[in-house]
């Protein structure tokens, strides 16, 4: 029962519950202001009663008296006949009427009342009887004694004022009675007012410890649970299951309670975490992950510090982490560490430290400090490796590189050594050679002359042995120092061409090189000139006389491929695979030949020096005589048609129409700066040159030019016959003339079929614009 | 002013230990018409000799066994005060490309391969004598 209240009064809201708390004296108190109200009523009452008691007792002695002074005033003036002595009688005549009514107003006891009433009756009798007894005195004049009706009126009034005189004296004695009973009854009110009074400030006083009882169960001393609880939950504590209640305070309490269970489910998820990391950490082997205090103290260790360090956990707690630094200043350096790490964040450092064995080990060291989120510094974590193992492969690695390094450096003097003892005595000899040569103009015999001839040649030729040697044992050795950059393979082309032409005219040999826009190569140029002048070379040296030598150079596969074909006499297939050897010479008729032996050796060296690759092929259509090829990949960042199938002839741009121009013209200059004037203004255009009429004639039977750029001068039939042949194989093909000959240039060339003619040295524009209108109008 | 000297009265300092090239400079520069020339196949004397003889242009074979000869390239080169110009010709058969740099790193005015032609080696001991009288001339004392 009583838990139900209290659990009732509990689930009471805080506002109904102030409520109670103010309510409960305020009515006691105002339950005490009635009650004291009503007490003093009674007590008004009953001392009224009293006094009303008192007045109608003064009241019953003045109608007596008045009645008995009437009565002896009567008898005097029928003694007298004196009128003064009516004067009693007469005011008890008007007044006791007034005092009786009075009275009937004042009484409501009934005993009273009838006696009263009984009174005024006698009254009455008495005031007639007096009355009688003066009206029989006016009859009797003086004579009274004797007359009968005086004396019995005197008597019946003296029984009347008997009558009279009992009733007031049982009426007095009534109120008497009524005054005792009342006067009591004052008194009782009285004593029971003072004694409600005490109860009902008893009363007033007990409810207020009631409500202060209320207010502190109710509220304050819950309200001090949950500061209590307050405090627990600040301190991770569990919270007392209090009495719930569901007013505010207890649904705060709740909410304490639902707040304390997720801050502890947080607090587990959280311990489990850590839990975890500090196995994770505690675990790790082959790294030594640890923490250290501000001071530098070791303050965590895991399986990894223990083993790198040998140090137990146990043993190096709150040891100063310097104990790792060896020598003397190890605590100074240890300490260095920390202000770096403070001043950095975080440092790095590589080092000797010493295990707990005094052992040394090579340390990978990085140095973390730690801060809290005021920023104050916390301490510091550390990871140590182990990495000696490591360092001894560096330091291997280090010495092999110096073994290396010193190799090289040999590599290069000896080099050096051998370029200079080499070639130090050729220099006396060619240079005495030289002088004699010089001298021996005016003074030698002419087989003398010869002599120093032959010396020179062949000294020449062991010079020019010596560097290819040279050369080879540079490459061999990484010496060479190419520079390797993006090299055009035409214009390389074009320049070794141009270089091989006295050489092949000494011989009637024609070098044709078919124009590409092969894109650039990844090479050094130095060494790919030298290249192609190498093969170039041999193409003449073992071609026939009046032979041929096509040189051209195609894209494909993220490589460029450059042909040398010659029409000469071929290579034996048994002996391909020498080719490429030292002093190799296969040709037959090889002893008349001049040459080192050692140019494809040194080529094959270079190409794959320059990561490119070089070889020999049969010609292609069954051809008679030697093809060699090489290979270099295309320049990075060049831009060159996407890798796909076999390599194809230079691809024009998609947009452009493919144009194919002839140009037969024998002289090299003006050739290139036509071939330049193409490059640049029709980059679609291939360009095939020939030098030679019957060349340039088979050429443009072969690709079907759309123009051909003809000149007048030709070595073996003259520009005219040309003309004439083109005009009767292809009538609709364009030719422009060029001509020296300002008195040919004048001739009805456009009437034998040429479309334009203009006269060296040639006037750019005007080829331009001669080239654009033949293309403009292929049928004109 | 002292009256300009003729291009034949410089004086030449050609060092080496090779007998023969010796032989051959100085009969190449004779014939080019200079008088003064002095070859010295000890370069262990190069110094001295190089006080003594107050060359106009030291020809400097490179490759000696007694002697380093980039060593005695850069001593040379300090023999001669920072206000005076003698220009060094470096004579040598190591045709590599770090050879010709380090020489003219060293201060060598000029490199030439042996072996030499010998038109092309008398036009640039020429071209150096004159770069040294065109100095001398602007810088008198």
């Amino acid at each position: 029962m009583a838990r139900g209240i209290a659990g009732w009064w509990a689930n009471r809201p805080l506002a109904t519950k102030g409520l109670v708390v103010v309510a409960v004296p305020l009515l006691i108190f105002l339950g005490s202001v009635a009650a004291l109200y009503t007490i003093s009523r009674l007590e008004a009452r009953a001392e009224r009663d009293v006094r009303l008691t008192i007045a109608i007792q003064n009241d019953v002695n003045e109608v007596h008296a008045l009645l008995a002074e009437a009565s002896s005033g009567v008898r005097g003036f029928l003694l007298t006949g004196e009128p003064r002595f009516l004067e009693p009688y007469e005011r008890a005549e008007q007044t006791v009427p007034q005092v009786t009514g009075r009275l009937a107003q004042a009484i409501r006891d009934g005993e009273a009342a009838a006696h009263l009433a009984r009174i005024e009756a006698l009254a009455g009798q008495k005031r007639e009887g007096l009355g009688l007894l003066l009206s029989a005195r006016e009859r009797a004049g003086r004579n009274i004694i004797g007359d009968p009706a005086i004396a019995q009126g005197l008597a019946a009034n003296k029984l009347v004022l008997d009558a009279l005189r009992t009733e007031i004296e049982g009426m007095q004695a009534r109120e008497r009675e009524l005054l005792a009973a009342r006067q009591q009854r004052l008194d009782t009110v009285r004593r029971n007012g003072l004694i409600a009074t005490g109860l009902l400030t008893a009363a007033g006083l007990i409810g207020s410890l009631f409500a202060v009882f209320l207010f502190s169960s109710g509220i304050v001393a819950r309200v001090q649970r949950l500061e209590r609880d307050a405090v627990r939950l600040a301190q991770g504590e569990a919270l007392e299951d209090q009495g719930r209640g569901r007013d505010e305070i207890g649904q705060l309490a709740e909410r304490m309670i639902e707040a304390s269970a997720l801050l502890r489910a947080r607090e587990k998820a959280l311990r489990e975490g850590e839990e975890r990391f500090r196995l994770v950490i505690e675990g790790v082997r082959d790294y030594g992950i640890f923490a250290l205090d501000r001071e530098g103290h070791v303050v965590s260790w895991n399986a990894g510090a223990e083993r790198i360090k040998g140090w137990r956990s146990e043993e190096i707690l709150r040891r100063h982490f310097s104990v790792f630094y060896p020598g003397e200043d190890g605590h100074a350096r240890s300490m260095r560490n920390l202000e770096d790490a403070i001043r950095e964040g975080r440092v790095e450092d590589e080092g000797w430290r010493v295990r707990k064995d005094g052992t040394r080990f090579w340390a990978n060291v990085v140095i973390t400090a730690l801060h809290d989120e005021t920023g104050a510094l916390r301490g510091f974590s550390k990871v140590t490796r182990d990495i000696t193992e490591r360092r001894r492969a560096e330091e291997a690695l280090d010495l092999a590189r110096q073994e290396a390094e010193q190799a090289s450096a040999a590599k290069s003097l000896f080099l050096s050594r051998m370029s200079h003892e080499l070639r130090t005595p050729l220099n006396a000899i060619l240079g005495f050679a030289q002088l004699l040569e010089l001298e021996g103009h005016r003074t030698a015999a002419k087989a003398d002359r010869a002599s120093i001839e032959q010396i020179l040649r062949a000294g020449r030729h062991l010079l020019a042995l010596i560097d290819e040697v040279l050369d080879i044992a540079r490459i061999e050795a990484g010496k060479l120092g190419l520079a390797i950059a993006p090299t055009p393979v035409d214009a390389i082309i074009a320049e070794a061409v141009g270089l091989s032409l006295p050489e092949a005219e000494l011989r009637g040999i024609t070098v044709q090189r078919v124009p590409s826009a092969a894109p650039a190569v990844a090479a050094d140029p130095r060494r790919l000139l030298q290249i192609l002048l190498n093969l170039l070379s041999n193409a003449i040296k073992y071609n026939r006389d009046g032979g041929e030598v096509i040189i051209r150079a195609n894209a494909g596969r993220g490589k460029v491929r450059v042909t040398v074909e010659d029409t000469g006499i071929g290579i034996d297939p048994a002996h391909a695979s020498e080719l490429f050897q030292p002093f190799t010479r296969l040709a037959a008729g090889a002893a008349r030949t001049e040459g080192t032996g050692l140019g494809l050796s040194l080529s094959r060296a270079l190409i794959e020096a320059m990561d490119g690759s070089i070889g020999h092929a049969p010609r292609a259509e069954g051809g008679e005589g030697a093809c060699f090829w090489f290979e270099l990949p295309i320049a990075v960042g060049v831009c060159a048609p996407l890798d796909e199938g076999e390599p194809v002839l230079p691809a024009s741009p998609p947009s452009l129409r493919p144009i194919t121009i002839l140009l037969i013209e024998d002289n090299l200059a003006n050739a290139q700066l036509i071939e330049a004037v193409v490059a640049h203004h029709l980059p679609q255009a291939r360009l095939v040159s020939a030098m030679q009429a019957r060349l340039g004639l088979d050429l443009a039977r072969r690709h079907g030019p759309d123009l051909v750029l003809l000149d007048l001068h030709l070595p073996d039939r003259d520009g005219a016959w040309v003309l004439a042949e083109l005009q009767a194989a292809l009538p609709e093909l364009p030719v422009i003339l060029l001509t020296a000959d300002a008195i040919a240039a004048q001739g009805d060339w456009e009437a034998r079929g040429a479309t334009a003619v203009l006269s060296k040295p040639i006037d750019v524009p005007a080829l331009l614009a001669a080239m654009d209108r033949a293309l403009m109008e292929p049928a004109a | 002013m002292t009256p300009a000297r003729s291009i034949e009265d410089a004086r030449i300092l050609a060092i080496d230990d090779e007998p023969a090239n010796l032989a051959l400079v100085e009969t190449v520069l004779r014939r080019e018409g200079y008088r003064h020339i002095l070859t010295l196949g000890d370069p262990r004397k190069a110094a001295e000799t190089h006080l003594t003889f107050r060359p106009d242009l030291v020809l400097l074979d490179l490759m000696m066994p007694s002697i380093d000869g980039y060593a005695l390239l850069d001593n040379l080169g300090r023999l001669t005060g920072a206000d005076d110009l003698v220009p060094i010709m470096v004579l040598t058969a190591d045709t590599s490309i770090e050879a010709k740099r380090r020489a003219l790193a060293l201060g060598a005015r000029d490199i030439v391969v042996k072996p030499f032609d010998v038109f092309e080696f008398g036009l640039r001991v020429g071209n150096l004598i004159e770069l040294r009288l065109m100095f001398e001339r602007r810088a008198p004392g």
